[in-house]
């Protein structure tokens, strides 16, 4: 089983953006590389080559969906968990999510001190 | 490598979180008034800006909610989501405004369209209980006729005119054979004899017992009694005709009721600047049947005008480079397309303003935003009344054939469609024989008999897909796709045959004529006039042999 190291963290809220990296890095010891938008997350995804990928839903212009639309016809999506972020969670909203094939929803606001420990998580139900 | 969660938090965490939660609040110092500032103006705004920023506020404070909590402003976070949902409800609240304003609006202009149209706007033409079609093309007629002798007759005429038709001399035989089968059409005598309800009163209650109105043709003593006339309407009628039946146009009639049920789809031109708007109503009219082009280049209109020939024109009224009346106006002056209806859309509410584009050129004003069921029902019956109109104008009025132009405009057509797809056709020039004797001796109402008796035998005979025209006094003129000189000197020759037994009766004399053909096939190259002049030189060789015969035209290497 691959080991959980590298996280690719899409996010336009720069905010928020930061303090998941820091809850990533210093509470997990992941090694995250955040991007602002859905395009950008394209452009980079192959070069780092993540374990795990953390979209956030609602963003402008491309959201977190078609950005995993599109992600998953460049790497092998199947091989690597994908978790998104949302702050309007129903539950028929999670079983849409995974049928897009998200492996996981994180609910915002989260915990940055909870964070590592969730994403953890759901690397664990696919891996373990 | 999970050592730190769950544990006491390391100084440098805590202190770099702390600093991103110093960062967050200075940003919220600078959002929270933006927000309200935005909040004010929702006050003072029309319903489009309103729509507007709600959204935008919506779309922050759905960011707000999922953010602040991590910063441990949790209960503005809680307060964001409650305003996030509020948001929530007042668009769908104007929505719903929106729509049930839009709705009323479409039953208002129903209301003006009723019972021609209504119906067809709202229910697909479906096919439920109705009879599967022939495979000849054929449509059932139910006819319900107290006298059995103009009853029978008339299932006589039509069967000849290829419909299955079938005569029903009492309300109880009809209700029987309509438990069974659906027909395309119905044919009811307004009086019944001997019956206790009339046979408009029957039919109205026909049309509440089915799902969806059929076809209903009226037949009636006295049409010009108004009374009677708004009792058809009533009862669903499609058309009125007063005994003795005129069976020709009647058939006629009967078959523009089926073109406008099973026709074309109808061509719909938009112009508007904004191409997310016209997407929209492009796709709001396909979805409902029709068939749209985007005019994107206003300069381009007679192109498109020409190779789409569009039935409904829509235009913006506010374009750059040039105006929707301006654009309606340069429409208007050429007399080509007079007949195409153009109706604005624009946000533009003021009546002073509307007038002022429609008295330019223009004939109908839609105002934006407007509900897809509304656009579908003011483009519809636009389109309706612009194809009815045209077929009219098309149409000769003795024989229901089409006109000079047009019939040589869909030898084009045809002759173009076969290039294409690599079948051959037939054109065929057919004329009477002698016909000026039959004037001379008959008078002038006997000859118009024979040219009537010869369109109804030709329409009779020839396929659906083929295309029949008066061409000139007692020249017709036919294009027979799919088909070859051989197969359709047959067809004409069957028809030639059958045109020399009729006996005509005139001044209580009997008398027959006779008719010559010559037809040309797409097997040399040739356009369409050419096409048309060799059956033309062909039907001279038939009447120079003796007339009453149909000729091949020489190919090509012979007329050398």
């Amino acid at each position: 089983m691959t080991e959980l190291k590298r996280i690719l963290h899409v996010e336009d809220d720069p905010s928020i953006q930061a303090v998941a990296k820091v809850a990533l890095e210093a509470v997990g010891g992941f090694q995250v590389l955040s991007c602002a938008s859905g395009q950008e997350a394209l452009d980079q995804v192959q070069g780092f080559a993540p374990d795990f990928i953390l979209l956030d839903v609602m963003m402008p212009g491309m959201d977190g969906p078609k950005t995993l639309e599109l992600i998953g016809q460049l790497v092998d999506t199947a091989r690597i968990p994908v978790a998104f972020m949302t702050a309007k969670v129903q539950p028929d909203e999670v079983a849409h999510y995974h049928s897009l094939g998200a492996h996981g929803v994180i609910i915002k606001p989260f915990d940055p001190m909870q964070l590592a420990a969730q994403v953890r998580q759901i690397w664990n139900q696919r891996n373990g | 490598m999970d050592k730190h969660e769950g544990s006491a938090i390391p100084q440098a965490l805590q202190q770099h979180l702390q600093q991103l939660g110093q960062q967050f609040s200075e940003r919220l110092s600078q959002e929270l008034p933006q927000l309200a500032q935005q909040a004010r103006q929702l006050l003072g705004a029309d319903e489009a800006e309103r729509t507007r920023l709600l959204q935008e506020l919506r779309h922050q404070l759905h960011r707000l909610a999922g953010s602040a909590g991590t910063f441990g402003f949790s209960q503005l976070g809680q307060q964001a989501r409650e305003l996030e949902q509020h948001a929530e409800r007042w668009m769908e609240r104007l929505l719903r405004q929106q729509q049930s304003l839009n709705e009323f609006v479409t039953a208002l202009q129903a209301l003006g369209e009723q019972p021609t149209s209504a119906g067809a706007i709202t229910e697909p033409v479906g096919k439920a209980r109705k009879l599967p079609r022939q495979e000849d093309g054929s449509r059932t007629i139910y006819i319900l006729e107290g006298e059995a002798a103009v009853g029978e007759n008339m299932r006589q005429t039509l069967s000849n005119f290829g419909y299955r038709a079938e005569h029903f001399n009492s309300t109880a035989g009809l209700d029987a054979a309509l438990q069974q089968h659906l027909p395309d059409a119905l044919i009811i005598d307004a009086k019944l004899p001997g019956e206790a309800s009339c046979g408009l009163d029957y039919a109205h209650q026909l049309r509440e017992r089915l799902d969806e109105p059929l076809p209903l043709l009226v037949l009636t003593d006295q049409q010009d009694d108004f009374a009677t006339q708004l009792h058809a309407v009533r009862a669903g009628a499609m058309g009125l005709f007063s005994k003795p039946v005129d069976i020709p146009q009647l058939e006629s009639r009967l078959e523009r009721c089926f073109s406008q049920q099973h026709g074309e789809p109808y061509r719909v031109l938009i112009a508007d600047d904004d191409q997310d708007l016209a997407s929209r109503y492009s796709l709001v009219l396909r979805d409902a049947g029709m068939l749209v082009e985007i005019l994107s280049e206003p300069a381009r209109i007679f192109t498109h005008l020409r190779d789409f020939n569009p039935e409904v024109v829509l235009l913006d009224v506010n374009m750059p480079h040039c105006t929707g009346p301006e654009l309606a106006q340069i429409i208007r002056c050429n007399d080509d397309w007079l007949r195409i209806p153009i109706i604005y859309l624009s946000a533009e509410t003021d009546i002073g303003k509307q007038m002022n584009a429609l008295i330019k050129a223009g004939d109908d004003f839609v105002t934006k935003p407007i509900s897809d069921n509304a656009l579908v029902a003011t483009v519809f019956s636009r389109a309706q009344r612009a194809r009815l109109l045209s077929d009219a104008l098309a149409r000769d009025s003795l024989t229901g054939l089409l006109k000079h132009a047009d019939i040589k405009e869909q030898v084009a057509i045809e002759l173009e469609r076969a290039l294409r797809s690599g079948d051959r056709a037939s054109v065929v020039m057919l004329d009477i024989d002698h016909f000026k004797r039959v004037n001379d001796e008959h008078g002038h109402a006997a000859g118009d008999n024979v040219i009537r008796a010869l369109a109804n035998l030709l329409r009779q005979r020839l396929r659906r897909v083929d295309s029949l025209g008066r061409y000139g006094g007692e020249e017709f003129l036919a294009v027979l796709p799919d088909c070859t000189p051989e197969q359709a000197r047959l067809i004409v020759d069957e028809i030639r045959q059958r045109f020399a037994e009729l006996r005509f009766i005139a001044d209580g004399g009997e008398f027959s004529v006779s008719l010559s053909a010559g037809i040309a096939g797409t097997d040399v190259n040739s356009d369409a006039e050419q096409l048309r002049e060799r059956a033309d030189k062909a039907l001279y060789a038939a009447k120079h042999s003796g007339r009453n015969q149909v000729q091949i035209a020489a190919s090509e290497e012979h007329r050398g």
